[in-house]
């Protein structure tokens, strides 16, 4: 480590680091230490061409920029002088003096750096009289970016992530000085699986998504601490909420999971949240044989008279049990103490499998498989064995993961169940077949936690609440325990009550309570 | 003239070949420095002749020599910076048409000395005619053992590949060189790390100009002592002054550095054509803040063109009689950096375009009060900023226009046109 001093505040940094990087792993740049910087970012190389992160060290003749300079013990640095704030000055207004003066209609407008420089470093009035440089606008280069070439400032941020984080090295900086623009090459589009990471990375409105593109003003958007739920991996995201509604996904910086960024079909897979095949209502399947709308408690009295009627006329190994990948760790561990005391033998966790790759991508498609293995719960491949040779009577299911090809393939047999007791978020095959069906609610709108695939506990807070009767799967298990009049199922569940009794009660999680993980979250315990 | 050594055989035909090189005791400084020398003794013999580098920034060859790292494992490299694209220098150019031997040589002893097995030596596109001959030569070099496996019988093993660049006067800065020679885009290098600990494809690398190259052999032949008496004390040896311009003799001279200025324009180079009366002079390449009329009595050397706020650069003079239009001048000068800005640095790019759109206005008669201030104000932001030293580059120039003809730009703002109608044209 090595002593240094900012502003006359004495740090301690990692030695031999760059400087912004060491300010910003100890967790003081842009908050005790203002450093202001367009082309550094922490996950990608060091380009050193904005110049805006200019500071003066004690010793060194010039100014030097913070991201290349390497910390060394002693080092005296200040940021905030007049020398500084001149050069600081200084490359606002060039970047300034062929800006186009776009923000009114400016996507990025609000969340824009150029526009928060601007006003903290810039003049008050422009010094130009000359015309400004007339770039390329609405350029597009690829399925799900839209450039404005005109707003560039070209700081590459975007060129490397392309070259360094997928790989694919689309982007380019096509000819020199003022006349430099961002280009693809011809016939060759920005389309990688991570392409709409460069919005993020742009810290002027020159790369906006064509999904969220003026879609909503983002002042207007709140943003909420969550996790992507479409793979294993549990990439951490701000959801963008404005009227109740989920109007985007953004990654959230966590090194130990997603660095800052998360692939195009995580980040677009927030479109499910709100979607119009949203399971919801509570529904039975009456006398004629067709799903009827009811309310929540005749659909969950009935799913308990049917199990009921099943465990006493054949016994509590005829029903089996498929948990759901999607649902929290509570849910699932509600869902284990309903399995224990109702006797069932035959439970299991049906896991969709699909596409890798080596950077975020897990090939399962759920956000806590590895929870589910946790809380006990095998694979799903016995609960279909059991199936195919009716050794069951009746199904509680919660998810429609089990019609994938990999375990029954669709609803074939399912039909001659005495009962199936369906829990989901979403339209499925299994409303053919269900007889009781209660709606769940989707990650954005729970209270819980979720395991990834590599056992990093994390948590959700609800964004949004459904404009219907939903309720979170643990909710549903432990009313339907209450109904069915199971031992522990007294009382009825709360998120956080159940996330303390589980990180009691099972070693794996000792310690990773809703509350104890925070925003970060941790990692499982260790096995003893 | 007793100081020639460069060019002292450049008239004669046969020593762009081996053979004929040989015969003005070429390549008897290699053998004698790979033969007899340690590589730390020739280090030591160019630091006390005090060589300094012929590109334009004027630092010791030798110390430069020294920064490349005894201990490190693998290959390090050689690089010959041959990209002449200074407006106003072509001396490299006559140095690798006419004694291509002789940048050869050079290169041979600098590898030794640095223990570099590969030269690249990297020269500008456009000169095609200077890379056929340097071709040839390494070519005869090659076959008579003069580049190889062992050379000059020395057992030192040596290779140089010669690369042609596209065409960017980035290209010349050495680590945007770097860049194009590993077949990138012509962009600089921030540094740290420097070359000596990362350059050509991530190894320990020295950059050097052809120019100096070519001073090597005759310093290992004839000692720092000799060097030293040539030049002026900080600035030793001599240097080819390409004089272009508004002169009667334009050329390439080699003279002892401290060679007053209006003895090179005025003796050297004949004076003025015309009988016109000089009006400014540009030193070291276009890219050196200009002297006026009344400061041509400077020698030529960096400490002395340094007090008067000006620099040695490539020692390419461009001399402007009395009828030139300084805005014009500033006008072409800022177009030619706006144009070759790499575009990497905010400064740089936004920079030389906003100047050269100034310069523009007050030339075509539509200068504002306070226009050269704004401009002065920009040129100041350019400076000593960036990564690389382009954007001074850029700056000095029109800093120096304004230092020294300040009455030619504010006589276009005052009369709303450009008085010099015999001016050249844009």
């Amino acid at each position: 480590m090595a002593r240094i001093t900012v502003d006359g505040i004495p740090l301690e940094v990692e030695d031999g680091a760059m400087l912004l990087e060491a300010l910003d792993d100890a967790g003081v740049l842009m908050r005790d230490v203002t450093i202001p910087h367009y082309c550094w970012h922490p996950k990608l190389s060091i380009d050193g061409s904005c110049r805006l992160c200019q500071v003066e060290i004690e010793g060194a003749p010039k100014l030097q920029i913070a991201c290349n300079t390497p910390v060394e013990d002693g080092m005296v640095v200040h940021t905030e002088n007049e020398r500084v704030a001149a050069a600081r000055a200084g490359v606002t207004e060039m970047l300034l003096v062929n800006h186009p003066l776009d923000c009114p209609i400016c996507d990025q407008a609000g969340e824009c750096k150029l526009q928060d420089y601007a006003f903290e470093y810039g003049a008050l009035q422009s010094r130009t009289r000359e015309p400004r440089r007339a770039l390329a606008k609405n350029v597009d280069v690829g399925p799900t970016i839209v450039l404005d070439q005109e707003r560039c400032i070209l700081c590459r941020r975007c060129v490397r992530f392309c070259r360094e984080v997928p790989g694919t090295g689309e982007l380019v900086v096509r000819g020199r000085g003022d006349r430099s623009v961002i280009d693809t090459f011809p016939d060759e589009p920005l389309d990688n699986p991570y392409s709409m990471n460069v919005a993020d990375l742009c810290p002027v409105g020159a790369l906006t998504t064509k999904d969220f593109r003026f879609k909503i003003r983002v002042w207007f958007l709140e943003d909420v601490p969550g996790i992507c739920t479409g793979c294993a991996r549990g990439c951490n995201v701000y959801l963008g909420v404005a009227d109740n509604k989920v109007q985007r996904y953004q990654p959230r910086r966590n090194d130990a999971v997603n660095d800052t960024w998360i692939c195009d079909a995580g980040r677009l897979s927030y479109k499910e949240i709100g979607a119009a095949d949203r399971l919801s209502t509570a529904m039975l399947r009456g006398d004629l044989g067709v799903l009827e709308v009811v309310g929540f408690r005749d659909a969950l009295q009935a799913a308990a008279d049917r199990l009921t009627r099943v465990r006493q006329a054949r016994g509590a190994s005829r029903i089996g049990v498929v948990a759901s990948p999607h649902a929290t760790n509570e849910d699932l561990f509600v869902l284990r103490r309903f399995c224990d005391a109702l006797g069932v033998e035959t439970a299991g966790v049906a896991v969709v499998r699909g596409d890798a790759d080596d950077l975020l991508l897990h090939a399962e498609k759920a956000a806590n498989a590895a929870g589910a293995r946790a809380m006990g719960f095998e694979d799903a491949a016995a609960v279909c064995e059991k199936l195919r040779r009716g050794a069951l009577d009746a199904l509680l299911v919660a998810g429609h993961d089990l019609l994938d090809a990999a375990y029954l393939g669709g609803v074939d047999g399912l039909g001659d169940l005495d009962t199936v007791v369906w829990l989901d978020t979403h339209v499925s095959d299994l409303q053919r077949v269900a007889d009781v069906v209660l709606p769940t609610r989707v990650a954005a709108e729970r209270t819980g936690t979720y395991t990834n695939a590599t056992g990093h506990v994390q948590r959700v807070t609800p964004a949004v609440e459904p404009a219907f009767d939903a309720r979170a799967e643990g909710a549903v298990i432990a009313a339907l325990g209450q109904a069915l009049h199971l031992d522990g199922f007294e009382v009825g569940f709360d998120a956080r009550e159940t996330s303390r009794a589980l990180s009691e009660g099972v070693p794996l999680f000792r310690g990773r309570s809703f509350d104890a993980v925070g925003d970060a979250g941790l990692p499982l315990e260790e096995e003893a | 003239m007793t100081t020639l050594y460069l060019t002292e055989h450049f008239a004669s035909d046969d020593y762009q070949r081996l053979d004929g090189y040989k015969r003005q005791g070429g390549y008897e400084a290699a053998k004698r420095a790979l033969g007899e020398m340690e590589p730390a003794a020739v280090i030591e013999l160019l630091q006390a002749a005090g060589l300094q580098g012929r590109g334009g920034a004027g630092f010791s060859t030798g110390l430069k020599w020294s920064f490349m790292p005894e201990d490190s494992e693998g290959p390090k490299y050689l690089v010959c910076n041959a990209d002449e694209s200074e407006p106003g220098s072509f001396k490299d150019r006559i140095l690798m048409e006419r004694g291509p031997h002789q940048v050869l040589e050079g290169i041979l002893i600098a590898a030794f000395a640095i223990g570099a097995e590969k030269t690249f030596l990297y020269i500008r596109g456009e000169y095609a005619e200077p890379a056929r001959i340097l071709e040839q030569a390494i070519e005869e070099a090659y076959a008579k053992k003069v580049l190889g496996k062992n050379v000059l019988g020395t057992g030192f093993r040596h290779d140089v590949v010669l690369q042609r660049g596209a065409g960017a006067y980035i290209c010349g800065e050495e680590t945007g060189l770097l860049e194009s020679l590993e077949g990138k885009k012509g962009q600089p290098r921030k540094k740290p790390p420097y070359p000596a600990q990362h350059g050509a494809f991530g190894r320990p690398t020295t950059v050097n100009n052809v120019e100096t190259f070519c001073h090597v052999p005759h310093i290992v032949n004839r000692g720092a002592d000799w060097f030293r008496g040539i030049g002026t004390e900080k600035s030793p040896g001599s240097t080819l002054f390409g004089v272009s311009g508004h002169v009667v003799r334009p050329g390439l001279f080699e003279l002892p550095l401290g060679t007053p200025l209006d003895e090179i324009v005025f003796e050297h180079a004949g004076g003025i054509h015309d009988g016109l009366r000089v009006k400014g002079v540009i030193p070291g390449g276009l890219s050196m803040p200009v002297l006026p009329a009344n400061q041509l009595d400077v020698p030529m050397a960096n400490e002395s063109l340094r007090e008067r706020g000006t620099m040695l650069g490539t020692g390419g003079v461009i001399v402007m009689d009395e009828t030139t239009c300084m805005v014009r001048v500033a006008c072409v000068v800022t177009y030619f950096f706006r144009d070759e800005s790499c575009g990497q640095c905010t400064q740089c790019r936004e920079g030389t375009g906003w100047m050269h759109k100034i310069v523009e206005r007050i030339e075509r008669g539509a200068g504002k009060p306070g226009d050269l201030e704004l401009l002065l104000d920009v040129a100041a932001k350019m400076e000593g900023q960036t990564i690389c030293a382009f954007s001074d580059a850029a700056a000095w120039p029109v800093q120096g226009l304004l230092r020294h003809f300040r009455e030619d730009f504010e006589a276009h703002i005052r009369e709303a046109r450009c008085p010099f109608l015999e001016s050249f044209d844009l």
